[in-house]
């Protein structure tokens, strides 16, 4: 039955090519523009790490002044950042989380052999890191627990900065001149390019993933200092030990916690580690630790830009008004076939059967404008891609590719049901006499 | 007037015409939405940052990686002859040290209070500590007070501050700001002494892109320093050039960065201008989808009365009626359509305010989609209407 219904649709569309294309046009437009701003925010906004990102844990410690809040207009959130220590001795020497990552962003230089020195985009971090957000690698893997106790020299490389390197090559244990330090490549990552920088939403989240990864246990000896944002209430920040030595934040720190349990374990751990700086001058505030989980942390930073979400809902509003043209496109094509379907009902088709027979042209209308439209939006997220040059990297997956055919299937159904409804409440007889 | 048959025919094929109000509705509410939106986007980017000519203002960035350059002397000896070396430049008009670049995104703030309220919430003070010859550097205008004096740029402490109006109005509401005192960086008051008209800080697209001072010194950073450096109108290009060359012949072991300010307010707009663009073609491509459908519509419902456009034609009715039977027609509907497209405008407006942080909708902005739409609605009629008026008397005679 769906076959000949299909067949009967099928000929329809033929029949009438203009009116079709028309139709399959309106609603191609409407579902390239919906799936191309979907798909826009869905990157922006959905979860980066599905499954997991429940037992990611954004460590917060307020440190702050003890005279005012970190934000007066909030004022319950501690800071958004770490300060060293506290990074180094709540964050790195705890050993109650399964895995943990203290870490910052910074810009050093490169220096290949017989090319002008650049400096790169660089995250010094524990080795964590890669394991914490399911990081992939093309070759090697994290520097081991051991080389990070010694304090090794040892950094991961971009897949982009590797082909800029050493050519598309297996590049591990080979060594690179980082500022003035010897490193050797420890690992190679995957290509990978999350579309929000979701592990440090402050010192841009629209960025792509550092560079370069190094050990965070060679900061300090290397005086490496962050590029990015620094919050301080006190003074001597200015200077590199003074950023390390002062109650400055600018450090980011996660943790993986697996259970309740764990979690309770670790906040509590927080507290007395709190209430021990306390005692020694430092943490004047009560206390005020938070473990936020990702999402949360992301929400409450507003890390989507609001511009993604208006987007999103103005596309969905003028898939709408697609949809209402092809209500009447249809309409004005069924109805111009009533005296063929009158005819078909007096020869005992029931009113089901010409509903269903309408209902699927429209799908049919709707899947081949839904299939162009998909198309559409695949080129169109192309050119805004070259347009960014590599700022972010949209692309349709098969959850998008999916929802674009969704909201196709709904738009045929919506814009179908009352042409189809119409045409099947057509009396056999009025248009019988007309003939 | 013929208000009544309309009116009668209207309400008889009303799915049709109820199609029409749905279409011009949404597509009122959608435009105008996306055009405030687009409105305010422009604002931001085109507002001018009070910078003269950025065209030819180019921001320089040194990053030393040679470790010699960690002591701070040798560090502080190379920034000057620098400065000394890119003033020697033919087509520049003046160099100056600076801490923050105005547009660029990133730049300093610290929390100011008065020396009276220092319990108080602390005003956001984006700040730019400048070294000589700033004013005629950054180009902005000084409209009160004076400029600092050489021997404030080698003091080591901060004893002045200039700032821009939008800054003293929200410090000191009342009164003369120039001689008054506030408190920032913790320490001893700092003194008024000039006012700028208007700046841009490093986040233009902040609520507070308006408030900076500036403050003498010699500012310092271990791992970077930025210069501003004016050039003569029509010598950007070569002046690029030379930089690149002073400054490595200078001391070899860093590198250097030039961009017009041009280019670092289109790197900091890049996103919004992308959101525009989006914004634009949606707007082109509604309005576009709109009119079709109502030019669609109204042809159907042309070629379905075509008999009874014959007969009313036979019994006397003019060319001229005909088409204003169809325009009137129209008009009602679409009023109609705009009545809906007015509220769900509304509407829209306040989801996207709560969903998405959007600002009201202006009134005038309103009306001008309603007039648009209006006109549009009476455009597209236009077409199918005239054809109805070619229908000639002797339709009616004919048997189907």
């Amino acid at each position: 039955m769906v076959g000949y219904n299909l067949k009967l649709g099928w000929q329809s569309l033929r029949r009438t090519p203009v009116l079709s294309s028309l139709a399959i046009a309106a609603i191609a437009l409407g579902i390239g523009v919906a799936t191309t701003c979907v798909t826009i925010h869905y990157l922006l906004a959905g979860d980066p790490l599905p499954g997991k990102s429940d037992r990611l844990f954004y460590v917060r410690l307020d440190s702050w002044d003890p005279e005012r809040p970190f934000d007066s207009d909030f004022p319950e959130r501690p800071p958004n950042q770490l300060t060293y220590r506290d990074a180094l001795a709540a964050v790195v020497e705890s050993d109650i989380p399964a895995r943990k990552a203290a870490m910052f962003r910074a810009r050093l230089y490169l220096h290949p052999e017989g090319a002008q020195p650049f400096s790169a985009d660089t995250r010094v971090t524990t080795r964590d890191f890669f394991a914490l957000f399911a990081v992939p690698f093309r070759f090697g893997d994290a520097w081991s627990a051991e080389a990070e106790a010694r304090g090794e020299a040892q950094v991961v490389l971009s897949a982009e900065i590797n082909r800029k390197l050493f050519g598309e090559a297996n590049s591990v244990g080979r060594t690179i001149k980082i500022d003035q330090q010897i490193f050797t490549v420890a690992g190679v990552l995957a290509p990978w390019r999350p579309a929000l920088k979701f592990y440090d939403i402050h010192n841009g989240s629209e960025r792509s993933p550092e560079e370069i990864y190094i050990p965070f246990a060679l900061a300090r000896p290397l005086g490496i200092v962050n590029a990015g944002n620094t919050s301080s209430w006190g003074q001597g920040w200015q200077t590199v030990d003074g950023k390390y030595d002062s109650e400055a934040v600018w450090l980011q720190g996660w943790v993986e916690l697996e259970s309740d349990s764990q979690k309770q374990a670790y906040q509590s751990f927080l507290d007395q580690y709190t209430d021990g700086q306390r005692a020694a001058g430092r943490f004047q505030r009560k206390n005020n630790n938070q473990l936020q989980p990702m999402r949360a942390w992301h929400q409450q930073e507003e890390a989507v830009p609001p511009s993604a979400k208006s987007l999103m809902v103005i596309a969905l509003a003028f898939l709408g008004i697609c949809a209402v043209n092809l209500i009447g496109l249809l309409l004005g094509k069924f109805l111009a076939r009533a005296p063929e379907v009158g005819v078909r009902r007096a020869l005992g088709a029931s009113r089901a059967a010409v509903f269903v027979q309408h209902l699927v042209e429209c799908e049919l209308t709707a899947v081949g404008g839904g299939l162009a439209g998909i198309l559409l939006s695949w080129g169109v997220l192309g050119v805004i891609n070259r347009a960014l040059e590599g700022d972010v990297h949209y692309r349709l997956d098969l959850p998008m590719i999916g929802t674009g055919f969704g909201l196709t299937l709904v738009a045929g159904l919506v814009a179908g049901l009352y042409p189809a409804w119409r045409i099947c409440s057509v009396p056999p007889a009025t248009h019988l006499k007309l003939q | 007037m013929e208000l009544g048959p309309i009116f009668r025919a209207l309400v008889k094929n009303r799915t049709r015409f109820v199609l029409i109000v749905l279409e011009v509705g949404l597509a009122l509410a959608v435009v105008v939405n996306c055009v405030h939106q687009l409105s305010e986007i422009r604002a931001t980017v085109t507002k001018p940052s009070g910078l003269a000519d950025e065209e030819n203002l180019l921001r320089v960035l040194v990053q030393p990686f040679d470790p010699e350059l960690r002591d701070r002397d040798r560090a502080e000896s190379l920034r000057q002859a620098d400065v000394r070396r890119l003033q020697n430049l033919p087509g520049v008009v003046a160099v100056t040290r600076t801490s923050a670049v105005p547009l660029s995104g990133s730049g300093n703030s610290s929390g100011i209070r008065l020396p009276e309220k220092r319990d108080a919430d602390p005003i956001p003070g984006p700040n730019f500590e400048v070294s000589e010859d700033w004013l005629r550097t950054f180009g902005v205008e000084l409209v009160r007070g004076r400029d600092f004096l050489p021997e404030d740029y080698a003091s080591e402490s901060v004893a002045e501050a200039i700032l821009t109006e939008a800054l003293a109005r929200r410090l000191f509401p009342e009164g003369d700001p120039l001689g008054r005192q506030f408190v920032v960086f913790g320490s001893e008051p700092v003194t008024v002494v000039g006012l700028v008209a208007h700046m841009t800080n490093a986040w233009p697209d902040s609520e507070v892109a308006d408030l900076a001072f500036f403050y003498p010194g010699r500012p310092v950073y271990e791992r970077y320093s930025f210069y501003l450096v004016r050039v003569t109108p029509g010598l950007a290009g070569e002046v690029r050039q030379a930089i690149d060359k002073a400054l490595l012949a200078e001391h070899s072991g860093r590198t250097v960065e030039v961009q017009s300010m041009t280019e670092v307010r289109a790197e900091t707009f890049r996103q919004s201008q992308f959101v525009a663009r989006l914004l634009s073609a949606v707007i082109v491509l509604l309005v576009f989808v709109t009119a079709l459908g109502i030019a669609g519509v109204t042809s159907f419902s042309v070629t379905q009365r075509t008999r009874q456009i014959g007969t009313r034609r036979a019994l006397g009715a003019t060319r001229g009626e005909i088409l204003r039977y169809f325009l009137v027609e129209n008009a009602l509907v679409t009023a109609l359509g705009l009545v809906v497209g007015i509220a769900l405008a509304f509407g829209l407006n306040d989801g996207l305010a709560r969903f998405a942080s959007a600002t009201r909708l202006p009134l005038g902005l309103v009306f001008g989609g309603t007039v648009f739409f209006a006109v549009l609605g009476q455009a597209t009629t236009l077409v199918p209407a005239l054809r109805a008026t070619k229908v000639p008397p002797v339709v009616a005679t004919r048997a189907v």
